[in-house]
């Protein structure tokens, strides 16, 4: 079996690098991550204590994310627009929210929107914890964010300290559904003769077709289930938590994401390859590290003040 | 089979299936009605409604939900969500009331 290690610094071409690392067959080849500290981060990135750029009044706030900081600071121009904004900090007391400079209208989901904000969330998330905001939340004023920092100060807090040096991963994996059919029948007794009855019989084949596909699908299912929670089992002790989300086609049999201190992601890093040489047939991809989209669901609404 | 791990900006899909309804998130038509608004003179803030943190491990597929909000909710204003929580309400009142009723039956059935 040959291996491809390959580094790639996610700052050059983003779509190209996905396309080519994602091949359509099963066969897949490893990506690890540049790991010189800031070498893959969008040019111009910074952390510096700083105080926020001057902006026009007319101008909003998009929403980031939101750390703990004891100063105001600045990440550098890798916001949305071109050229890209200035990402600095609107601060309240110990925590602060992540922003930049924003028409006041509702920002459309489009590919550089949403990259744009995941940029900026991994860009400080190299410096810190973060709570990653969803996308697409845009504040008239500073003040504006400054009264959600205090409103929702006590819940940030909390949540800032159990996600503290806590990054997610995501992992999905795959099976080549055809080919465990094939394997299905080669390995069980009762769904071979089936199908050989079905191949040879002469008149109906109703009921054994019917009962074929029963008793693949029971078999293709508890293989799932098999694999799936070996995979969970085998990363239970290199991460703080995991959800599993719903797989997504019938090729999936596993979309997960997990909580890893930051100090345990390289064990949790040989562990999935580990399990990518343990599993043959499976096609395992990993990615991150995220924020913790995750792990955390902290949802605002709007209320009339008293 | 070698594992192919890519940093979490690269993959669009990967990068929606996250950002649209997960970590902090404002209602859709708070989002709307947040553009353009000045929260100061109105006399409107932004509270949180609720807040967790999934810090169990799970293995079983499927028997944690993703993190979306019901359909119902997440279709967008704010008189959908209260009617579905006035429901919510009103099936917890009945829920209590068959749990009184049949906290009386068994003993009214112990005496035929």
């Amino acid at each position: 079996m040959s291996r491809t290690i390959k580094r790639t610094g996610r700052s050059k071409t983003p779509p190209a690098e996905a396309k080519r690392s994602r091949p359509a067959t099963a066969a897949v080849e490893r990506v690890i991550r540049e790991e010189t500290p800031g070498s893959h981060l969008p040019a111009g990135a910074t952390r510096m204590p700083g105080p926020p750029p001057a902006s026009p009044d007319k101008r909003g706030k998009y929403v980031y994310c939101i750390v703990r900081a004891d100063e105001a600071l600045r990440f550098g121009p890798i916001g949305f627009g071109t050229p890209p904004g200035e990402v600095y900090t609107v601060l309240y007391e110990d925590i602060a929210a992540v922003v930049s400079d924003a028409p006041i209208e509702v920002l459309d989901a489009t590919r550089e929107n949403v990259l744009a904000h995941e940029r900026v969330n991994e860009t400080v998330m190299r410096y810190q914890t973060v709570i990653p905001m969803s996308f697409g939340t845009v504040f008239k004023t500073r003040d504006d964010i400054v009264e959600l920092l205090r409103g929702a100060h006590s819940a940030f807090q909390d949540v800032l300290a159990k996600m503290e040096n806590k990054v997610e991963f995501g992992l999905k994996v795959l099976w080549d559904r055809d080919a465990m059919i094939r394997q299905i029948e080669h390995d069980d007794e009762d769904i071979r003769r089936l199908k050989s009855e079905i191949a040879t019989q002469k008149g109906s084949t109703y009921f054994a077709r019917v009962q074929y596909g029963r008793l693949v699908d029971g078999a293709l299912q508890s293989r799932s289930e098999q694999y799936v929670s070996e995979i969970f089992e085998a990363l239970r002790d290199v991460c703080v938590a995991s959800r599993a989300n719903k797989p997504i086609g019938d090729k999936m049999i596993m979309n997960a994401a997990f909580l890893v201190e930051r100090d345990r992601e390289n064990a949790f890093d040989a562990r999935v390859k580990a399990l990518g040489g343990k599993y043959d047939s499976l096609t395992f991809r990993y990615t991150g590290p995220w924020p913790p989209y995750n792990f955390v669901n902290i949802r605002l609404k709007l209320e009339r003040a008293k | 089979m070698p594992v192919e791990r890519t940093t979490g900006g690269s993959s669009l899909i990967d990068v929606l299936d996250r950002v649209l309804d997960k970590g902090i998130v404002i209602d859709a038509w708070v989002r709307v009605s947040l553009v353009g608004i000045d929260l100061i003179t109105v006399e409107a803030r932004v509270v949180v409604a609720s807040i967790d943190t999934y810090l169990k491990y799970s293995e079983a597929v499927g028997s944690v939900g993703s993190v979306s909000k019901p359909a119902a909710l997440s279709t967008g204003d704010g008189r959908a969500s209260e009617s579905v929580l006035a429901e919510n309400a009103n099936l917890r009142a009945q829920l209590a009331a068959t749990g009184r009723a049949r906290r009386r039956r068994p003993a009214a059935a112990k005496t035929p």
